[in-house]
Parts: structure tokens; C-alpha cells; sequence
């Protein structure tokens, strides 16, 4: 079920964490060992300190001056970002990391834009509305829109794409976000510039599911034959003019872009750096003036030096700590209870995402969500709770995960110690974790407690229902549960405000007390670039690019 | 002649030593390439399409017929042709690792013989202590540091390696000149300590005593006498730092963001692009066993006894 990107690294298919959550994917042996976060923590201190030097800390210049009063956007420039090499091909059907999903949303659009806010921008479409109560839902085109070759957009086009994306035979991730919702034949074109999705069920969020939430959902041409880079046909702000895989990419404005006016800058230009200390390197030296996906421990403090702007964005992405419930020892809820009451969850906060994320209560509705319940007390470290519930049994475990959640293991495994649990570190590579059948034995879906990264999403029931609903496609805890399985079938059907959150609560409420996952923190996003050079740029919850209204300072 | 004729069985070796290990490293290719959330029938799919689920034998047998016939095939993940993407990789590691190699040269040779020729003095012991100190710290360690002054701070140089495509010869220059200097601090040290162990022992060699004692300078002495003797036997432990010079430079490589072989080559082990990272191991291999011969022969012109057959 893809909704937000992830990177990584590289290159372990997922990890989600602040500004990390999209980075380098290469598993393994990656710069990142060799630095290891202290290393990257005293680079970064090391220059900020520079930057100190120069009197020029203290000031932030373009976080607070774009929110201001916006002059009129200069026209011209290239502007250009640094962001890790795509560990792939660059496909928008197959995409998932960071890298290649910005290169695409420079080239191609959405129907819907999600905003960093996480409200719905109509882009390719001007309107949608639910029939036959959510099970039907009619969205009409804007008008004039014209693909880079000029080419008009019209239904059939759109058709075309969610037909590809909803192919049973097809390689797209997008399937499984549609899983249960809306499959092959459900599209369809009722005049030039409408287009239905019938749906297999009642889906109230369904507008989330065709907008950049789904990040595989671009609009392409009819004809698109998986050669993006070879022949870059879209309807966004960009064309793309050269792609290199080992050095980057060079977008130049384009010039029958549908908003009138934009894009303001003449080009884009995206460098590619394997490692994320380059990359930062790289836009304290001036060489870059943004970064595609920033992490926030490493970017942050250099914010308000040398002219450097950490903007920094409220998201839904999280670790997640899941205890298998059908195996010893998490198979007693008293000790899984015991491991989420050992947790400083402050403390997690700030060591792993530099305070950039909010609390998690071990259940799946981060407050951003609009149904997310608010009357559930938090849940916070309480040492004598733990031996209560331990009633002096001795716990011990191996945790399993892959390198972009080492840092969080660690702090875990400090944690638990501290309360008389032990915790083995099993750190596999990325391949390794995600490798394997996911019907049998990936790791990440098998062991009896481990961490995976989730990248936000724009929607709960893209957490609950793969995660924690009864035979859950990715379901890691084997937690079953029919009247959270009733709740999640109702929440997603339901059509008022109030029924939602009766829904969502039934749900938050049942997984905070059996805790088949742990959600300590739901993190942020972070976003470093050059304020005294380029305004309007922005973080976003899932590291998206919007440079259509970015202009020179 | 018989040593270039064991290349090619050397070679052999080589592909079936990566194809085996490869095969026993965890981890499914195709799953990298569709990511974690694809379903498992859509990574079985690929894993026919890639040809992955044939039986390995007939995978190495095809590998093999179609690199030797010069058809390297694509990258799994990246979708491109190998050989181009090999062979750019590699011409800009020649490029960087020609450069330190040539900065090296005369800074070791040059700091050994001092350290040699002043042996036991202050001089002697301010060469070995930094030497040794440079070659224990880490390149990515100085390299950090030196990118920090010189890019950040200072801004004489660069941040990255990696010039723009419409860069002139001496742009690009000023670009590989950091990371050189990153790798010539790494090197120095231990080419230094060669030169000046075999410079000691040519200065109080009898010839050396000898030709002081009819009368030449120590500077005569040690141009006429102790250089070419002191040289011949860094000749090896200069081979062995260009053959890391030229494909080992994966923390510089990814530290100043240059795409060098050393980079890909991890990058394809760690993620199973087997034909990407088959074609690094072969211009590897092949690079490193003429980097022998070449050292080899060298040798063997600098000391006569060698080449006559006559050293004990």
C-alpha cells in the first residue's frame, strides 16, 4: 500500500524517519556506517561552528519570509538540489524511493495535490464527488491541460494510467493501496473530461487514494511504455532534458504549463550524492542550493547559519515497534504493555528524530488525522508499572531490523535495559529484512519483534488495515481482532465526521491496550535549503516536490 | 608471457567466486527493484523476467557466453548497459587515482629519502610519526576535515569531485585536487617508510661508506648511490597503493560524491545487480594483475640483479 515515498538509502525499500525516511537506500556498507551518527552529529557540529564564525547564526531568513508578506516571484534561475542517487530504474509505476518520486512530480502531475497540511490541491482535476454513497466517485478534468508533446489530456489518458496501476499482472505498488477498494475494470470514461471509479466498497477517503498520496498515481499518456527517462511525457511544471544515473538530472521551465505564470524558474537542476554528509557538504558550501529529502539530525542545527533554512513540517510517518502476539514472550499482554510503559518516549524523540516528531500512543491515528481520538491518556516511561506488569518474570528478546532504524534500536535496547530488559540486536541488512516471502518468512514480517520504518500516509486505513486488521497484508504482530476489524470496515465507509471518529476511536482504544505495535513517535519531516537565494520552498510530510511557485529571492 | 596468459584463468575464478558468493548473500534483487510493499506476485513476475528463477549453472553459463562475446548486458536495477556504465565509472576512477598516484610519487619518494638520509633525527621522526599518523586515520576522516576548511570555510575548493559535463580540463582539475590530496595524505606514509628503510640500509651500505671515504659529498652519495637503491624496493609498495588508488576508493568516492568503480562496485554487491557488478569485478581484476605485471617489470628494470637472474 504506498502512499508516502521512502528512501534510503537507499536502498532498503522503506524506511521512514525524518528527513531519513527517503534517504539513501544502499543497504549494508553504506557512508553511513563508516560515519555512524556520532560521526555525522559532530560534522554537523562542526559546521555549524563554522558557520558561527562568520556572525551569520541567529538569523533564519526564509522560513519566516515566505510565510510573509510574499513579493511579487522573481522570474529566472536554475535552482539546484542535492538528493540520493534512485536505486532503480525510474518508473512511476515501480517508484518508491524519494529520488525518483521527486524527479517524476517535477515532470508529472496528479489528479489531486496533497499538501503538506495534508489537504487535497485539485491539480488535473477540478472537482470530484461520491455517488451511490461512496461507492462511486466522478471526477471531472481540468479543461486546456496539454501533455509536454503536446498532446491534449483528456479521461481516456487517465483511464489509461489507473488501468496500469490496477493491471493484476502489472509490477505497481499501487495495487495493494487499491487492494479491496478498487480493482481492474473499475475505471471508467463517461465523456472526455470525466472520468468514474467504481469501487468494491464504500471508501470515504477514496479522493486521498487517486491524489499524490498514492504516489504512483501520475497521469501519463495513453501510451506510455516504462521508458520515463528515454522519453519524459507529462503535464508538470518541468521537462525533464537529461538523466544520468550516476550524476543526476536537468529539468528545464515548461513553457505550456496549465497554471498560468508558472513555474517561476527557468530550470532545475538535481545532482545526485550517495551519501547524505556530501549532500549537506554540498549545500553548506553553496554548491546546491536545496536538498531533496534532508535529515533532521543532520540538517538542523545548521539552520539560520550561512544563509541555510531548515523548514520543518508536522507528518505521519512512524518506527514501528511490532511484538509478534502469537509467539512467547509478547504472546502475554502484560508484557507488551510493560515494554511500551519502559519507553521514554521523549527521549526517542530527540535522539532519533532531533525532536523534530510528536509523542505516539501505540495506536495508528497520529493526531494530524482529523478522527484521531484525543481523550486517551498518553502514555509515558513508569518504571513501577513495568515491574507490575512483569510481576518479576524476566524478559529478554532479539530485536530485529535494518540499518536506517539502528538508531532507534540502540536507544530501545538502552531503554529496556534501564527497567531490567534485555534486548539482543539483530541488524540485517535491508535486503535481507525485506527479502524472503511475506507469506512465510521475511523477516520483517516474521520475527518476534522488530522495526520497521513507515513512510506517513495521508489516510489511517492505510496503517490499520495492512498493518493490524485480522490477516493484514503486512500485518508483522499477527494481531487479530474482530471488533477492530468491524471498526476499520465502518470507519472507512462511514460518511459523517462524527461516525468516523466513533470508528476511530473503538479502533485507537483496542490498540492501545493490546499493543501489537508500539508507535512511539510519529515524525516530521525537515526540509534545509538556501533562504538568501531561493523563497518557496517547503518541507513536506512525505519529502514531495512542489517547485512550480519556487522563485529566486 | 606466462603471466598474461593466467589472466584470463585468473579471470574465471574471479566471476565464479562473485556469481557463488553473490548467490549466497541474502536478499532478491527483484524484490529492491519493486520495493517492500509490491506483492509477491508481482516479485515472482519479475524474477522471470529477469531470468532469476533458472538454475544457476545456466545463469553463469549465459552471463559468461555473453561477456566474452561482448555483450554485458544491463544493469537489473538501473536499466542501462553495463559496459557504458563500467567503463565511465571506471575512466573517472583512472582519472582521480592517476592524479593522487601522481601527487604521491614524488611526495613519498621525496619524504622517505629525507626521513632516510636524516635517520634517527629530528626530521627522520616528524616524517614517521605523520606518516604513520595520516596512514592510521581514516580517508574519510581527513577528508571531512580538509572539506570543512577548504569548501565550507575557505571555499577554495569544491565541495564535490564531480565537475559539471561542460567543464574545461582545468575546472575539473580544481575539482579532483581535494580529494586527491585526501588520498596522498592516506598513502604517503606507508611508501614513505619503504624508501626510508632501504635508504638507511643504502647509506650504511659498505658501497655507500666507501664512496664517502673517496671523497663525495653525502649529497653526491646519495644522488649517484643510495636514490636508485632506495627506489627500487618502493616500486612494489607503490603497485600496491595504485591498485587501491584505482578501485578502492569507495569512502572517498561517496565523500566527495565522484562516480568512481569503487562506489558502483558496492553498491552492486550490496544489492545483487550480479552484471553490473560481474563487469566491475572483471576490469578490476584485469586492472590490478597489469598493475602487478607493470610493477613487476618496473622492478626489474630499476635492479639489474633481477633482471640478470642474479639476486640471492
Amino acid at each position: 500500500m504506498p502512499a508516502f515515498p521512502e528512501r534510503h538509502a537507499a536502498a532498503s525499500p522503506s524506511p521512514a524517519r525524518p528527513g531519513e525516511d527517503v534517504l539513501s537506500r544502499l543497504p549494508g556498507l553504506s557512508r553511513r556506517h563508516f560515519l555512524g551518527a556520532a560521526g555525522g552529529a559532530a560534522v554537523t557540529a562542526l559546521l555549524a561552528a563554522c558557520a558561527g564564525e562568520d556572525g551569520t547564526s541567529g538569523a533564519r531568513p526564509a522560513a519566516s519570509a515566505s510565510a510573509s508578506a510574499a513579493p511579487s516571484p522573481r522570474r529566472g534561475g536554475i535552482l539546484r538540489a542535492g538528493s540520493p542517487p534512485p536505486p532503480t530504474a525510474v518508473d512511476p509505476l515501480t517508484m518508491y524511493d524519494g529520488s525518483a518520486i521527486a524527479i517524476v512530480q517535477l515532470v508529472a502531475d496528479y489528479l489531486i495535490w496533497l499538501d503538506k497540511d495534508f489537504t487535497l490541491v485539485p491539480r488535473l482535476a477540478e472537482k470530484w464527488a461520491p455517488e451511490q454513497h461512496g461507492k462511486r466517485w466522478v471526477f471531472t478534468l481540468r479543461q486546456g491541460v496539454t501533455f509536454s508533446d503536446g498532446t491534449p489530456l483528456d479521461a481516456e489518458a487517465v483511464k489509461a494510467s489507473f488501468d496500469r496501476l490496477l493491471d493484476p499482472d502489472g509490477k505497481s505498488a499501487a495495487l495493494s493501496a487499491f487492494d479491496t477498494v478498487l480493482s481492474e475494470g473499475g475505471v471508467s470514461v463517461r465523456d472526455l473530461s470525466t472520468v468514474v471509479f467504481t469501487l468494491e466498497r464504500a471508501f470515504s477517503d477514496f479522493p486521498y487514494l487517486v491524489s499524490a498520496g498514492n504516489y504512483n498515481a501520475l497521469i501519463l499518456k495513453k501510451d506510455y511504455r516504462g521508458d520515463f527517462t528515454k522519453n519524459p511525457v507529462g503535464t508538470g511544471p518541468f521537462l525533464l532534458e537529461s538523466y544520468d544515473p550516476s550524476s543526476g538530472a536537468t529539468f528545464t521551465r515548461n513553457p505550456a504549463y496549465w497554471e498560468p505564470g508558472k513555474p517561476y524558474l527557468d530550470g532545475v537542476q538535481i545532482k545526485f550524492y550517495a551519501d547524505d554528509q556530501a549532500d549537506l557538504l554540498a549545500l553548506q558550501s553553496g554548491e546546491i542550493d536545496a536538498q531533496i529529502l534532508s535529515r533532521a539530525a543532520l540538517a538542523g542545527p545548521l539552520d539560520g547559519t550561512a544563509g541555510i533554512v531548515v523548514d520543518q513540517v508536522a507528518g505521519t510517518g512512524l518506527t514501528a515497534f511490532t511484538l509478534r502476539v502469537d509467539r512467547p514472550p509478547f504472546d502475554r499482554k502484560e508484557v507488551r504493555q510493560a515494554i511500551a510503559y519502559a519507553l521514554d518516549r521523549p527521549a526517542v524523540n530527540t535522539t532519533v528524530y532531533d525532536g523534530v516528531g510528536a509523542l505516539g500512543n501505540d495506536h495508528l491515528l497520529a493526531s494530524l488525522f482529523p478522527a484521531a481520538p484525543t481523550d486517551i491518556p498518553q502514555r509515558a516511561k513508569d518504571p513501577a508499572k513495568v515491574a507490575e506488569l512483569l510481576g518479576g518474570r524476566k524478559v529478554s528478546f532479539a530485536l530485529t531490523y535494518d540499518p536506517p532504524s539502528k538508531d532507534y534500536a540502540l536507544t530501545v535496547q538502552n531503554q529496556l535495559k534501564q527497567v531490567g530488559i534485555e534486548v539482543t540486536l539483530d541488524q540485517r541488512t535491508s535486503a535481507d529484512f525485506y527479502g524472503g516471502d511475506q507469506a512465510k518468512d521475511t523477516p520483517w514480517l516474521f520475527t518476534d519483534a522488530n522495526l520497521v520504518g513507515w513512510a506517513g500516509r495521508a489516510v489511517p486505513s492505510q496503517f490499520i488495515i495492512p498493518m493490524v486488521k485480522s490477516g493484514g497484508v503486512w500485518n508483522g504482530s499477527k494481531y487479530a481482532n474482530p471488533a477492530l476489524d468491524e471498526a476499520a470496515k465502518a470507519y472507512d465507509a462511514a460518511t459523517t465526521d462524527d461516525e468516523r471518529k466513533k470508528q476511530a476511536e473503538i479502533i485507537a482504544k483496542a490498540l492501545h491496550e493490546d499493543v501489537p505495535v508500539i508507535v512511539a513517535v510519529w515524525s516530521g519531516a525537515v526540509r534545509a535549503y538556501n533562504g538568501e537565494r531561493f523563497r518557496g520552498i517547503a518541507a513536506h510530510p512525505s519529502s514531495y516536490v512542489d517547485f512550480s511557485s519556487v522563485s529566486q529571492v | 608471457m606466462r603471466r598474461l596468459a593466467a589472466i584470463p584463468l585468473t579471470l574465471l575464478a574471479v566471476s565464479v567466486l562473485v556469481f557463488t558468493a553473490t548467490e549466497l548473500i541474502p536478499g532478491d534483487v527483484a524484490r529492491t527493484i519493486l520495493g517492500r510493499e509490491a506483492s509477491d506476485a508481482s516479485v515472482a513476475r519479475l524474477r522471470a523476467e529477469l531470468g532469476l528463477d533458472r538454475p544457476l549453472l545456466a545463469r553463469y553459463a549465459s552471463w559468461l557466453e555473453g561477456f566474452a562475446t561482448g555483450r554485458w548486458g544491463d544493469s537489473t536495477l538501473l536499466g542501462v548497459p553495463v559496459r557504458e556504465l563500467v567503463l565511465s565509472r571506471l575512466a573517472d576512477s583512472l582519472l582521480l587515482g592517476a592524479l593522487a598516484f601522481v601527487l604521491l610519487v614524488p611526495v613519498a619518494l621525496s619524504l622517505g629519502l629525507v626521513a632516510g638520509v636524516n635517520h634517527d633525527r629530528p626530521a627522520d621522526r616528524v616524517i614517521s610519526v605523520a606518516g604513520l599518523a595520516f596512514g592510521a586515520i581514516p580517508e574519510f576522516v581527513t577528508g571531512v576535515v580538509l572539506l570543512v576548511v577548504f569548501a565550507v570555510r575557505l571555499r577554495w575548493f569544491p565541495a564535490s569531485a564531480q565537475a559539471p559535463p561542460d567543464a574545461g580540463p582545468l575546472t575539473r582539475l580544481g575539482h579532483l585536487l581535494l580529494p586527491a590530496f585526501s588520498l596522498v595524505l592516506l598513502c604517503t606514509g606507508y611508501v614513505a617508510r619503504h624508501v626510508r628503510a632501504s635508504t638507511v640500509a643504502s647509506v650504511e651500505s659498505p658501497y655507500a661508506r666507501a664512496a664517502e671515504l673517496r671523497g663525495l659529498s653525502r649529497g653526491q652519495v646519495v644522488r649517484r648511490h643510495v636514490l636508485r637503491n632506495s627506489t627500487v624496493p618502493a616500486t612494489s609498495a607503490l603497485g600496491v597503493q595504485l591498485q587501491f588508488l584505482l578501485g578502492g576508493l569507495v569512502a572517498v568516492e561517496l565523500l566527495y560524491n565522484y562516480p568512481g568503480i569503487g562506489a558502483l562496485l558496492l553498491r552492486s554487491a550490496v544489492e545483487k545487480d550480479l552484471p553490473t557488478l560481474q563487469a566491475c569485478a572483471m576490469v578490476l581484476g584485469v586492472l590490478y594483475m597489469l598493475i602487478v605485471l607493470a610493477a613487476d617489470v618496473v622492478y626489474r628494470l630499476l635492479d639489474p640483479r633481477v633482471r640478470l637472474g642474479t639476486a640471492s
